[in-house]
């Protein structure tokens, strides 16, 4: 299993689509052979170790669940690289796109297959970014920018709110495992007794939703459109946005089974499920109104997942499962259609388009059956699933009893009422009917085949799915919803369940929502109106203000904090030195002065430091550069006689040679700077001056005085190694060099980078006056 | 390091320092931080270092005396280097600030000298060396 994500890798830099399509072809083949052995109830497992000492390895998981993401991952992966071939313009920065396209699968892939928790983390945050780049392929486009800014805020801050839940989640188990997790069930008990359940499962959740455009995060996905179609087609329908939805299905047994995940799970799937599928009539872009009904297509599988009691563990499981497949067929199979029309028409504008079933037919019956699909038409592969829905709704309605017994079915048949009519929409809209706009170019025809064998493809994927579902359930959702639950599932799926509470349902869905799409234009105005009048009621206006807000906050709070002048910056620092070293310093000493002081310093001592003092006195008297460097390097040189009695002589003899070098740059410096520039001192900057710099050096007198009373540490000094083992672990007898060379030897390289890199400053510096002029 | 005098002169250097980087001519300002770097280095050293120390070079003089029998400080009475154990002839101060502080020298050497191209440059773009002049300019 490990072996996709070298082989996606090793291709990033090739170049054509065609070979991009193969290496699609490549994971599909890789995940499909693994198909057998785990219908037979055996996972694949591997693992390298990467980060042993933090307990997280590169390691693969592969269950139902991960190969039937794996498929659909790498099927779909297939048809869109094909499709983007014809789709994508010869002139466009081609080898980006497939590099960023694989990428981005790989990533997906590598996701999916994760066992170790972080190494998810770390997939899904590629994903994210892969999409960023995706979503904002044409730079120049402002809109673009602005969606794919958004889908990475959204996205990836979820991400962090995920990592965190993670971590949570390690506190509790101690693992980074998934696969350990999942195995024992001692553990999935003590998660769900823990008393940090509801913070991990919150912050996860707050992951899953933003990645799958749930609730408030459902915004981004709109925007996201921007991208180019395939990629819409790709990302955000069929692959990317179901990573929240795998991540929910992954955690489902570690959390499930508690009124919180049901209340969270469930409850925020049927409020985005309604408010999406409402909010989709007002588009008027086609990819605008897939988006909205991607996003509440995403919201009935979540709805499904949150579906469980105690007693009855996943109700909805295989009937999400076998959503999302559905949906991945479908939706991906309806943005590619819209790819098209978008193609041959040159515009997005729905209200622009009609009555195209004579240009071309093959799209429109392409495009009939996949939105007859999402509509829950039967005998497609839509209906099946849709069924299931209706019928874990009406369940899970009937266990919890209540009003819930008839509200939960009630917002189901709603949310299917929603997308009956918008499916309807797509196609009326766009096919049925007569021209609308004179503007549309006269000639239109069929794309060529490279675009039109993709969707019909899934088309037909559509229509078998939906007669024959038993080969699909077998081979993909059973594994994937045992994988989900972990123990055996079986399913009967057919056409024909005789006259059950959900065909009734399925029976009210079509009538309703043939009602409700003879007043669609009128809903559409009414929300066209409320969003004129009340603009602040929506969150797109909230993320505006936040986001556009931060430059001018955060500038104004750069104004405050950062004023420019070095001088509050130092004043700042050096009061906090006086607070936090100062302060507790006296607080402790019990005399500011201890009582033992040792003036007993041999005379040629006592004449050295009173010469440093003077010369460093001279620094600050002296006006003209000359002197005072003259000075500066008096000190220094001063110094390194005094390295010399304390028993230092390596420094010493550095000092000096550093010493030299130093004045001789100064001298440099100030042969090229004549000195105009006389502060004069007002007596009050003297004064305060003077204030600040003696409070700094009694604070220092005071915290050296007591430091050398010997008061003990509490841990035992490291030199003490240092001294033992310079001879007999690195043979050298000078200790300080063995320290530098050996011992400490990154220190010393992280020195010589320091050198490197002031050197490259300077030149640099002196190369842009020669630029300048 | 049990010397007052010596503390003194660190705390003078650093008094001075503060008083020159708070000045508004940049080239005194860069002269008053290679000070406060010498008053930092001085007292790192001074802390390793104690009356009676040696250098810690091992001669032939002491053969086999690098194996341990330096300090013998004794936790559970608070008795730590530097305080000299009784009856011990040869102690070394300690090397550990010392090689830490030959990196800082040699680090400092090098920043300052960015530093001061980097004050040649602005006074070449702005033709003056006055920190609050330049800050006018810029606007």
């Amino acid at each position: 299993m490990a072996g996709i994500l070298p082989a996606a890798e090793k291709v990033l830099k090739k170049r054509i689509g065609w070979y991009a399509a193969a290496i699609a072809l490549m994971s599909l083949l890789l995940v499909a052979q693994a198909v057998p052995s785990v219908v037979n109830g055996e996972n694949i497992q591997g693992s390298v170790p990467w980060l042993p000492s933090l307990g997280i390895e590169l390691s693969f998981y592969g269950d139902g669940l991960s190969i039937m993401f794996g498929l659909i991952v790498s099927g779909v992966g297939i048809l869109i690289m094909a499709y983007s071939n014809e789709y994508m313009s010869k002139r466009e920065d081609l080898s980006r796109y497939y590099r960023q396209l694989l990428m981005f699968m790989g990533s997906m892939l590598g996701m999916v297959f994760s066992s170790n928790i972080i190494q998810l983390f770390i997939f899904w945050e590629l994903t994210s970014i892969t999409s960023f780049m995706l979503i904002g392929y044409w730079r120049n486009r402002p809109m673009s920018v602005y969606g794919a800014t958004k889908s990475l805020l959204i996205t990836a801050s979820g991400g962090i709110f995920m990592l965190a839940g993670f971590l949570v989640l390690n506190i509790i188990t101690g693992t980074f495992d998934i696969a350990t997790v999942l195995q024992n069930e001692s553990m999935i008990e003590t998660i769900k007794g823990h008393e940090f359940f509801l913070f991990a499962l919150v912050l996860i959740l707050i992951g899953a939703a933003a990645k799958s455009a749930q609730g408030p995060f459902y915004i981004w996905l709109p925007n996201a459109m921007e991208a180019p179609t395939p990629v819409s087609a790709f990302l955000h329908s069929a692959t990317m946005v179901k990573a929240g939805i795998y991540l929910v299905a992954r955690i489902h047994p570690l959390f499930s089974g508690t009124d919180a995940w049901f209340i969270l799970v469930s409850g925020l799937g049927i409020i985005t499920m309604l408010a999406a599928g409402f909010l989709a009539f007002r588009q008027t872009d086609i990819k605008g109104i897939l988006a909205y009904s991607t996003i509440s297509q995403l919201a009935y599988m979540m709805a499904m997942y949150g579906y469980t009691t105690y007693q009855y563990p996943g109700i909805g499981v295989a009937a999400a499962t076998f959503h999302l497949l559905n949906h991945a067929t479908f939706k991906a199979c309806l943005f590619l259609v819209a790819g098209i029309v978008a193609h041959e028409t040159a515009t997005r504008d729905i209200t622009k388009m009609g009555g195209l079933r004579k240009d071309m037919p093959v799209t429109f019956i392409i495009g009939s059956i996949a939105a007859l699909a999402m509509a829950g038409v039967p005998p497609l592969n839509g209906f099946l699933s849709k069924e299931m829905f209706y019928e874990s709704s009406l369940e899970m309605g009937h266990l919890l009893g209540g009003p819930l017994e008839y509200l939960i079915p009630a917002a189901a048949v709603l949310g299917g009422v929603f997308t009956f009519a918008y499916s309807i929409r797509f196609i009326d809209g766009i096919f049925l009917g007569k021209r609308r706009s004179e503007h549309l170019p006269k000639h239109m025809h069929e794309p060529s085949l490279i675009m039109l064998v993709p969707p019909a493809f899934l088309a037909i994927l559509v229509i078998l799915i939906g007669l024959f579902p038993s080969v699909a359930v077998q081979y993909i959702i059973e594994p994937a919803a045992s994988g989900i639950l972990l123990q055996e599932v079986h399913l009967h799926v057919s056409l024909w369940h005789g006259f059950t509470a959900a065909l009734m349902m399925t029976i009210i869905t079509f009538i309703a929502g043939i009602a409700l799409y003879t007043k669609y234009d009128a809903i559409a105005a009414w929300q066209d109106r409320m969003n004129a009048r009340y603009p602040w009621f929506s969150i797109n206006y909230a993320y505006d203000r936040i986001v556009n807000g931060a430059q001018g906050k955060s500038s104004a709070f750069a104004a405050v904090m950062q004023p420019g002048p070095v001088k509050p910056y130092l004043v700042a620092l050096l009061l906090l030195f006086l607070v936090l070293g100062a302060i507790p310093a006296m607080l402790v000493a019990t005399t500011l002065v201890p009582a033992d002081l040792n003036f007993n310093v041999p005379p040629y001592e006592g004449i050295l430091l009173g010469l440093i003092v003077l010369a460093a006195l001279g620094t600050a008297i002296l006006r003209k550069y000359l002197h005072a460097i003259l000075a500066v390097s008096a000190v220094g040189y001063l110094i390194s006689l005094v390295f010399i009695y304390l028993q230092a002589p390596d420094l010493a003899m550095t000092q000096i040679l550093v010493e030299t070098l130093f004045t001789i740059i100064f001298l440099l410096v100030i042969l090229k700077i004549p000195q105009t520039f006389r502060e004069n001192l007002t007596r009050s900057v003297l004064a305060r001056d003077l204030l600040i710099s003696s409070a700094v050096g009694i604070t220092v007198l005071v915290l050296l005085l007591n430091a050398t009373q010997g008061i003990a540490s509490p841990f035992e000094s490291i030199s003490y190694y240092f001294i033992e083992n310079s001879v007999p672990l690195a043979r050298g007898h000078n200790m300080v060099n063995v320290i530098l060379v050996d011992f400490r030897g990154y220190d010393t390289l992280g020195e010589i980078v320091v050198i490197c890199l002031a050197g490259l400053g300077v030149y640099n510096l002196i190369k842009s006056r020669s630029d300048s002029k | 390091m049990n010397n007052t005098l010596l503390s003194v002169c660190i705390a003078l250097l650093f008094a001075i320092g503060t008083f020159m980087i708070l000045r508004r001519d940049m080239i005194k300002v860069a002269i008053g931080i290679t000070v406060l770097s010498h008053a930092t280095n001085l007292l790192i050293v001074s802390a390793g270092a104690f009356l009676g120390g040696r250098t810690p070079i091992i001669t032939s003089e002491d053969p086999g005396s690098s194996s341990g029998i330096i300090f013998t400080d004794d936790l559970a009475n608070g008795i730590l280097a530097p305080i000299i154990p009784k009856g011990t002839e040869m102690v070394f101060v300690d090397p550990l600030v010392q090689a830490l502080t030959l990196t800082a020298i040699v680090i400092s050497l090098a920043t300052t000298a960015f530093l001061l191209i980097l004050c040649y440059r602005i006074y070449q773009e702005h033709g003056t060396t006055d920190v609050s002049e330049i800050r006018r300019l810029k606007g």
